[in-house]
């Protein structure tokens, strides 16, 4: 049995870049990323709805992809990159915010920060998508108040900013 | 006016609250946390239907972490709530009749601490048999759920001598239409924090639609004075009416008094499933006349609604679908009645569009029926059948009257997608795509209407820091009721978006201007500020007056402070104004929202009319409908908002399309069998990629006195049945059961039908 | 009343072994039995641990490092090799893949959401015995790899997938571990089921063809009612030189509808031919139904979109310029 194997324990420390920070943590393994944000961390950006990775609103990106964080184990983090909706928006309204804003790609906001997490993870990857892509990539995505209307005006508009930066 | 940001120009504004939306800055109130706090759960039924035989928390009282476990014992006031009729148990003493039932509540220093509490807890059931059908709980062999009975209300109307009515008539339809379980699926599951205060007071941060009401209903339950209580009610994730009933707050509240500790409350996803409304699963049943012309004759319709287990608002949804059912035709004889049955399903009540959009659904399947036995277009049917204007409303009660009716009508008959109804299915398509147009006509009704408190008002104030104070006591739950305040100041009284402090959601400072419900907030902050603009100004430019020296006719309100007419130069600004001495610059309003001079519970006085004419494509080798094209024309006086109606009437149909095509929270015998996101679908941005076009019709008669109308829920009420519409030109078959069964409209592939002949 | 994952969590929060090998991993389960899981995204778990339809286990056994292959997916001599612990997410943008499977490629695509995929394997798609890979993995031939008692052996996904409903049917669930899948491509074939008209036009009149269905209960995101796959050839004259069918979605356990493509092989695919298949699939292809959709439905749609294809591919290979 390997060296590794033997690590195991309910006591464990979990070291990962969070919004851009090293980051150890004391915690336990299998504990779910999206508890360690909001109950742990008191990073609230992060929603929680429906706890099964089928509504988006925990969306976080570890090393730059949209992935549920309540979906996502601690012991899977190690040695990741983690960001939040905290961390994009670290330095102010980022051009995908704006986009949201100026099309009212949201109502209550509850699903907004998943949702601007999934579309950055689309835009960073594939800056010119079409509209399979966008609904491709914001299908994990559920917004209740909007029926995406605002949404989809907002990708488009912020796609179309990163091609022609003004 | 197709509404959109380029038409729109200045007034297509970022709404106020969205930096902090987009940024996940804003905490919202299941965000919240507390030094010290503990976390709140509630222990539900096991069963539908059970006589509870013993509780005993000894258990879990000793278990490790917990500060409180409370049974219906430790209520000290009425054990019971429900905004209408309080008949639902705080915490169930002897019986339970739907899952959601709540047995004990628990407070513990972790969550799991209080979920392994919660295990601890024994409670002994001897199960009843379930009554899991509405019709069947009408039965008079029926175990009674409640005392009076298992009928919580029955709604009639009639006219005329419908015998004699069908009589004349030289077409008759008879069809039965199923409506289904729609859950709300707002992000944000229901939840908050209860703070306790040192001086006996208790803070309440959690959603809801009327926080005045909630003061009320947690008064009578906790025994405590009214004023002992402060509800904060904003920002809320998303309610539809799914918020407007307690939920959690009894628990939270109990819990924090007994503790003295502040206790931290936030559904999963199940429990919120398990323990909130839905909207109520209806069959209704038409009988529809016509005479020889095609004017309706005589309407006969009965509807069964499963209420679930208890009261809340299921007697005014019948109410309100019983008046939808009529709509906005002319008949001659009509016989309605409706029955609201309790149930040991899940609990029914209101939701955006209360009642109306299976009353709708149902009332144009009969128009479009009725037209094709006459070989009319369906839509010069309609017309030919409408309450013109001048004419009373469904119960022939006085309304406010206006043009809708006529003006949505002809923008649906003018456009492009109501002329591609009679172009041929395009020969591009495979042979197993068939596309087909529908459209569908309603008129609306907002307010609570007759008989029931319905109060409107606000206030307006000079802040000791030079802000213009709007202070109204309507909730924020996504619709944008910030950003239409707003832009109604500035528009209507020049003030700049930075001269503004708009407060709400807060019981200890807002008056109650009544619920934020029923398509009610926006018109009635509009007539506020329309009542005290003249004084408000005139208590401003006073002040202004007495510190400038300058003569009343010379002032004027604008941007950062009162200006000079007709040179706009600034006198003396906000800040300036709010430092001097002299009474409080305030205005107040309070008033009752219009209603009809007509003796008749819950009849509507004003109406939104809209039509919606659609798209579709059917792919008959699976039977799935995919909604290609959207046109909603909406008649509801000014736009107040243009951002926020589009984003009403878009998000509306997406939740139309989902009560129409996908959603149905099932239940199996008392049980639910959609437990969570996964199995109970709304629609994604997948399922929304048609377009969707909203002409806004503002035009008003002269002299309208009420201004804008309600245009929360229109835009999820009329998208049902012109899809069915739709389908029925495409396919040739009629839905009567929603969401539409995929079986219902599949087909064997052409060619191999060819094969068999 | 279930425990669910917050309990479970801090009470009785899981060790997580994170073994180097198969071997590792098995001797691991070996040790702990019934009270360790294997891990791979662990997506699947954590939905049932949440809704309280499995317990979390005392042990979690972390098997997405056990391959130590430089290349998860790869090419060789005998076909393709997926190791089971690469995400879908992974196999959804790798060019190979969509390449030289693309109906495990539109497959992927439609499972889940992009986000799901990140975590979700592969292996563990397969492993659920009801993933939506299946049936193109199965018109492929693919092969599993995998670790057991008696150490690594090779098993064709159609036996092992039938041996293992077996298995649950008798209560006696084999623990073998998933390490990888492979699709073999026999020598000189270019990939699988060729997309390649103009080198097929030149070695021959046939028209080879091949497609994926999902259906679900809306356009994304969904559980499947049907899924299904159809690979096949058929000559200028129409005729149905040989097909792969294979069928599942929802909680059906997919699988091959060989005695159908036995049937048919050399069959002219005439409109009474393509009835009796449809005939055929309704006969032989048992869905399990639900409260969403019934049996019944399931079969027709697995037969509308399995007939449907081969009137498209037959229709293309008289008409098409072939």
């Amino acid at each position: 049995m390997g060296d590794k194997a033997a690590d195991a324990s309910t006591a464990y420390k979990l070291s990962c870049t969070l919004n851009g920070k090293e980051t150890e943590m004391e915690t336990a393994p299998a504990r779910k990323l999206l508890s360690i944000l909001r109950d742990d961390l008191e990073l609230t950006g992060t929603k929680r709805s429906c706890e099964i990775g089928r509504c988006g609103a925990c969306m976080v990106l570890i090393d730059g992809k949209a992935v549920n964080s309540c979906l996502t184990m601690a012991y899977q983090c190690e040695g990741k990159s983690i960001d939040t909706v905290e961390g994009v928006s670290a330095g102010g309204i980022d051009p995908i915010q704006q986009a949201f804003l100026e099309e009212g790609g949201f109502q209550c906001g509850y699903c907004t920060p998943g949702m601007i997490i999934s579309v950055k993870a689309l835009l960073d990857g594939n800056p010119e998508p079409n509209d399979d892509e966008i609904a491709e990539a914001l299908s994990g995505n559920i917004c209740r108040c909007t029926g995406y209307g605002g949404i989809w005006r907002a990708v488009r508009l912020a796609a179309e900013r990163r091609r022609q930066p003004s | 006016m197709l509404l959109n940001r380029e038409g729109s120009g200045s007034r297509w504004r970022i709404r106020p609250d969205g930096p902090s939306k987009v940024t996940g800055q804003l905490s919202y109130l299941t965000d919240m946390t507390a030094e010290g706090m503990l976390y709140g759960l509630v222990l539900r039924s096991e069963h539908p239907h059970a006589r509870i035989l013993s509780i005993d928390t000894d258990a879990a009282k000793q278990a490790s972490g917990v500060r409180a476990v409370l049974t219906y014992l430790d209520v000290p006031g009425l054990n019971a709530f429900g905004i209408a009729h309080p008949d639902q148990p705080v915490l169930c003493e002897d019986r339970v009749r739907y899952v959601g039932d709540a047995v004990a509540t628990v407070a513990a220093e972790t969550l799991e601490e209080a979920e392994y509490a919660l295990m601890l807890i024994k409670v002994e059931y001897e199960p009843l048999p379930v009554l899991d059908d509405a019709e069947a709980a009408l039965a008079p062999e029926a175990v009674k759920l409640h005392e009076k009975g298992n009928l919580l209300h029955h709604a009639g109307y009639s006219k005329g001598d419908l015998a004699e009515g069908f009589a004349g008539c030289v077409h008759v339809v008879e069809e039965t239409y199923y409506t289904p379980r729609q859950m709300h699926t707002y992000m944000e599951t229901e939840g908050g924090l209860f703070v306790p205060g040192e001086d006996g007071r208790l803070t309440v941060y959690a959603p809801t639609q009327h926080g005045f009401m909630d003061r009320m209903q947690l008064s009578r339950i906790l025994d405590l004075p009214q004023q002992q209580i402060r509800i904060v009610s904003s920002p809320i994730g998303g309610s539809f009416g799914g918020k407007d009933e307690l939920n959690v707050q009894p628990y939270g509240a109990l819990l924090a008094l007994r503790t003295g500790l502040p206790v931290k409350f936030h559904n999963s996803r199940w429990e919120s499933v398990r323990a909130g409304l839905k909207r109520h699963p209806m069959k209704i049943t038409m009988k529809t006349g016509t005479n020889a012309e095609g004017k309706l004759i005589a309407h006969q319709v009965r509807i069964i609604a499963d209420t679930g287990p208890y009261s809340t608002l299921g007697a005014e949804v019948l109410n309100f679908a019983v008046e939808h059912v009529i709509g906005p035709y002319v008949y001659e004889h009509l016989d309605i009645n409706g029955y609201s049955a309790f149930t040991n399903n899940g609990m029914s009540g209101e939701f955006r569009g209360f009642g109306g959009n299976q009353a709708i659904f149902a009332l144009e399947g009969q128009l479009d029926r009725l037209a094709e036995l006459h070989g009319m277009d369906s839509w010069s049917f309609r017309k030919l059948n409408m309450r013109r204007t001048g004419d009373t409303g469904p119960f022939n009660q006085p309304i406010a009257q206006t043009d809708g009716a006529e003006q949505v009508w002809s923008v649906v008959a003018g456009s492009e997608l109501w002329k591609e109804k009679d172009k041929e299915q395009t020969s591009n398509q495979p042979p197993w795509i068939k596309t087909g147009v529908g459209a569908a006509f309603v008129m609306h009704g907002a307010g609570l209407g007759v008989g029931i408190p319905d109060p409107a008002g606000g206030r307006l104030q000079l802040a000791k820091d030079g802000k213009i104070e709007a202070v109204f006591g309507y909730e924020e739950f996504g619709q944008g009721l910030i950003a239409s305040l707003e832009l109604m100041l500035i528009e209507q009284f020049g003030f700049a978006a930075s001269d503004l402090r708009i407060v709400i959601g807060d019981t200890d400072i807002v008056p109650d201007s009544g619920s934020t419900t029923a398509s009610r907030a926006t018109a009635m902050m509009w007539k506020s500020l329309e009542r005290m603009r003249v004084p408000f100004e005139e208590a401003i430019i006073a002040r202004a007056t007495v510190a400038a020296g300058l003569a009343v006719d010379q002032l004027q309100l604008g941007e950062g402070g009162v200006r000079r007419k007709g040179s706009e130069e600034l006198i003396i600004s906000y800040e300036q104004l709010a430092q001097l001495e002299g009474e409080p610059v305030k205005s107040e309003t309070s008033f009752h929202f219009p209603t009809s001079s007509v003796d008749r519970i819950g009849a509507h006085f004003m109406y939104t009319y809209s039509a919606v004419a659609v798209k579709i494509e059917l792919n008959t080798l699976t039977g799935r409908v995919n909604v290609l094209k959207q046109l909603h024309a909406v008649a509801a006086g000014p736009v107040v908002n243009p951002q926020g109606f589009l984003g009403q009437i878009e998000g509306g149909s997406s939740m139309a399309l989902g009560f129409t095509l996908t959603e149905d929270a099932v239940m199996d015998k008392g049980y639910y069998m959609t437990r969570n996101l996964d199995t109970y679908l709304v629609p994604t941005i997948a399922d929304q990629r048609g377009d969707v076009e909203v002409v806004a019709i503002e035009q008003l008669p002269e002299g309208d006195t009420y201004g804008p109308r309600g245009i929360g829920e229109v835009g999820s009420v009329t998208l049902a049945p012109a899809i069915a519409s739709a389908i029925r030109a495409a396919s040739g078959k009629w839905v009567t059961k929603l969401p539409v069964q995929p079986s219902f409209l599949q087909e064997q592939p052409a060619f191999l039908q060819k094969a068999v002949d | 009343m279930g425990t669910n994952a917050h309990e479970q969590e801090t009470i009785q929060s899981p060790l997580v072994w994170h073994p180097q090998s198969a071997a590792d991993a098995w001797q691991l389960k070996q040790n702990f039995g019934a009270d360790a899981v294997y891990a791979a995204g662990g997506t699947l778990l954590r939905t049932q641990w949440e809704s309280g339809l499995a317990k979390m286990p005392a042990h979690l056994i972390d098997v997405s490092r056990i391959n130590g292959q430089e290349e998860p997916i790869r090419e060789h001599e005998s076909g393709m090799t997926i190791d089971a612990a690469t995400s879908l997410a992974a196999c959804r943008s790798d060019a190979l893949i969509a390449r030289k499977l693309p109906l495990l490629a539109e497959a992927v695509k439609q499972i889940a959401a992009p986000s799901v995929r990140q975590l979700a394997t592969l292996g563990g798609n397969v492993s659920s015995l009801v993933g939506d890979s299946l049936p193109a993995l199965l018109v492929y031939d693919a092969q599993l790899h995998l670790f057991g008692g008696a150490g690594e052996h090779w098993e064709e996904l159609s036996d092992w997938l039938a041996a293992t409903e077996q298995a649950l049917l008798s209560s006696q669930p084999a623990s073998r571990l998933l390490i990888g899948i492979t699709i073999p491509m026999p020598e000189g074939t270019t990939d699988s089921h060729a997309v390649a008209p103009a080198q097929e036009e030149l070695v021959s009149k046939t028209k080879r063809f091949g497609a994926y269905y999902k259906v679900g209960r809306r356009e994304a995101f969904t559980p499947s009612v049907v899924a299904a796959a159809v690979v096949g050839s058929i000559n200028s004259s129409g005729v149905l030189e040989h097909m792969k069918l294979a069928v599942g979605g929802g909680q059906t356990i997919p699988r091959r509808l060989k005695e159908l493509e036995a049937a048919f092989a050399g069959s002219e695919l005439h409109a009474a031919t393509l009835q009796r298949i449809y005939d055929g699939v309704l006969d032989v292809y048992e869905p399990r139904g639900d409260l969403f959709a019934s049996a019944d439905y399931r079969k027709s749609t697995a037969a509308n979109l399995i007939v449907t294809e081969l009137w498209k591919s037959a229709a293309e290979a008289v008409t098409g310029g072939w």
